[in-house]
């Protein structure tokens, strides 16, 4: 066994050459690696924990990953959440074994150490063995993270003190976002549950193919998609309409034809309500642009590890579990002011499209796995990937805020990911990140800007 | 008195020509899913069949929240007749790529019991399955399971599944897929 080096400082750049378009495959295989992205992606970024509806009441909690530190997300008595480790300091065994529900105290199986659920200590089993100056309990509590932060319904949490604060974070992806998490006045919730898998294969490889590729769809999901629509292929993409966002590492790839997404979700009903009821309120509330992206052949991802598909309304995150596996973690996001009819609808369609039986999703996770499992040949991991589909197409877009790439058949925003990826990874501390141009509309409620860089 | 009216609301036992009668469906079923002959499954599937395998989180026992019947909550499958139609064309269309080489499946269907319901036409049916997958070089996994059917006598289609719930015993899903049916 090896020590392991807290501090590794080397130098990533050589594992990819974004200029040129490249990366190695090693990336998607090494242990070492693996164990530096751990710390330095996600101990460092602000990680999705968990929406806002899912712990409606005090003592309401559920138990995730931050990287592969499993931590404790828990709704307070005056409403603010908490973000502890799911951990005993006593001897560090879990102190929750639940994915969700409601506590009063979590308890300790080995000794019975037992936390609010604040995580503080509030005493043990036979207490009386520990003497005056044994221990102080109020330095003994359940590890918090450094800051929890809240965007319009959606939790993140980060172990890391110096993190920028979840707007900046998030920055000019913010106007994209918004095209999920507020399009409709009563906000979103994620309903039903959660559905969990586990899939050989790296974790990059589920954020990179939401948070640009979709260029694979129409070939890997020709079946999915005609299964799903009476026989129909997937959708046109019209190259001059269509974009690639990237800031700061979070990307979104979109159409302007406002349905393609909601066509592949194959529920006719969710089609006319979008159509008919949604569209023209979600174009007052973030203007025309915006109201024809969402619906629109389209994927998304925040950077490092959450997805979502605008319009087909899958959400998920990829929790890493070892440089060869990941865990897939998927909801359904509505909004919350939907009729109970066509969030029913578009359960059913999630389910049928993007559960691990659906006609879409069933096809990726064998690619992803041995687009992974391959590297374990010496020579082949020696080997690069090419990245530059493309590469020619970036422009200055007068209303798109971020790094924009013309056409959705691009690996513009994989590469926005990766540079992410780099700068993270052979940076010290967020003070050597760069903000690569992810954050002009900084200050602003994202919301309003209608025109997106011309509102400003 | 009570005593004389559950006396007689008590169902009969299912006969031994009954309960063989299932186990022989229930194998011939497990037959057809594993040579993928899924036209003649669905020629087993009752018009309002529903099919359902709702997803299963872990939670603490005094927890009571409805993961079973509460059909809201994410499901694997959550399917009427033409849902499942849906499903099994995607094989049709001969461009479902991952799916070729093809799969290699046996189905192990045990712990069979039958009952008679209200309905005379109608029987609860328990069993248990055992689902291995095996694919391409050596890409393998097993599914447990409790499934709970009701089959329903049809004059012209003989027996037909109406409904199936099945509880697999996974909280994480060790599967990278699902192009199976249980």
């Amino acid at each position: 066994m090896k020590l392991e080096d807290l501090n590794p400082r080397r130098d990533y750049s050589s594992f990819m050459d974004l200029d040129e378009g490249w990366l190695s495959r090693r990336i998607f295989h090494d242990q070492d690696i693996y164990e530096a992205e751990m710390r330095n992606i996600f101990a460092r970024c602000w990680l999705f924990v968990a929406h806002e509806t899912q712990l409606p009441k005090p003592g309401d909690f559920l138990t995730t990953y931050m990287g592969e530190d499993a931590v404790i997300v828990c709704r307070q008595k005056d409403m603010s959440i908490k973000v502890f480790i799911n951990s005993c300091p006593h001897r560090g065994n879990r102190v929750c074994f639940a994915d969700a529900g409601n506590a009063r105290r979590f308890v300790c199986n080995y000794h019975g150490w037992g936390f609010d659920t604040a995580g503080r200590l509030q005493g043990m089993h036979e207490e009386y063995c520990y003497d005056p100056g044994d221990i102080d309990k109020s330095k003994w509590g359940l590890r918090q993270v450094a800051k929890v932060g809240s965007y319009k319904g959606l939790i993140f949490a980060t172990f890391d003190p110096g993190a920028p604060s979840l707007e900046d974070y998030l920055g000019d992806y913010r106007w994209y976002l918004d095209c999920i998490v507020d399009n409709d006045e009563g906000g979103t919730e994620l309903i039903g549950g959660c559905i969990k898998s586990i899939i050989p294969a790296n974790w990059k490889f589920g954020v990179e193919n939401f948070i640009g590729d979709a260029y694979h769809a129409g070939w890997t999901h020709d079946s999915g998609t005609r299964a799903m629509n009476d026989g129909n292929p997937f959708p046109p993409v019209d190259m001059e309409n269509s974009f690639h966002a990237s800031a700061n590492g979070h990307g979104h790839e979109f159409g302007l034809e406002g349905v393609g997404n909601i066509f592949l979700l194959g529920r006719p009903k969710v089609m006319d309500y979008y159509c008919s009821v949604l569209r023209p309120r979600m174009a007052k509330r973030l203007g025309e642009q915006r109201s024809m992206i969402f619906g629109s052949v389209a994927s998304a991802s925040i950077f490092p590890n959450v997805s979502y598909l605008p319009g087909i309304s899958t959400f998920r995150t990829w929790l890493p579990k070892g440089p060869m596996h990941l865990e897939l973690r998927t909801w359904v996001i509505v909004n919350r002011d939907m009729p109970d009819e066509i969030k029913d609808e578009i359960a059913t369609g999630v389910m049928q499209t993007f559960g691990p039986g659906g006609a879409f999703e069933m096809d990726d996770g064998e690619n992803w796995e041995n687009c992974t499992v391959n590297n374990r040949g010496v020579v082949t991991r020696e080997e690069r990937l090419h990245y530059r589909c493309g590469i020619g197409r970036k422009l200055d877009h007068p209303e798109y805020p971020g790094t924009i790439y013309r056409g959705q058949y691009n690996d513009a925003n994989q590469r926005g990911f990766y540079r992410r990826w780099q700068d993270l990874m052979n940076a010290g501390s967020w003070a050597d990140v760069p903000d690569r141009g992810g954050n002009r509309l900084k200050g602003r409620e994202t919301r309003d800007l209608h025109k997106g860089l011309l509102s400003l | 008195m009570n005593a004389v009216i559950q006396e007689t609301e008590k169902l009969p036992v299912a006969s031994s020509d009954l309960v063989c009668e299932i186990q022989q469906l229930l194998y011939r079923e497990a037959r057809l899913m594993d040579a993928e002959r899924y036209d003649e499954w669905v020629e087993m599937l009752a018009d309002d069949i529903h099919y359902h395998m709702p997803g299963i989180e872990t939670r603490y026992r005094r927890d009571k929240t409805d993961q079973v019947t509460d059909l809201k909550r994410m499901a694997y499958y959550n399917d009427g007749l033409e849902d499942l139609k849906k499903r099994l064309r995607r094989l049709e269309t001969g461009t479902a790529w991952s799916e070729d080489p093809a799969t290699r499946y046996v189905h192990m269907i045990g712990n069979i019991e039958v009952e008679h319901t209200a309905k005379a036409d109608e029987y609860r049916v328990y069993s248990t399955f055992i689902a291995y997958r095996n694919r391409n070089e050596r890409d393998e996994d097993c599914l447990y399971g409790n499934r709970e059917d009701l089959w329903r006598r049809s004059p012209t289609k003989g027996l037909q599944l109406v409904k199936r719930r099945i509880i697999l015993k996974q909280n994480v899903l060790l599967s990278k897929n699902l192009n199976i049916y249980l």
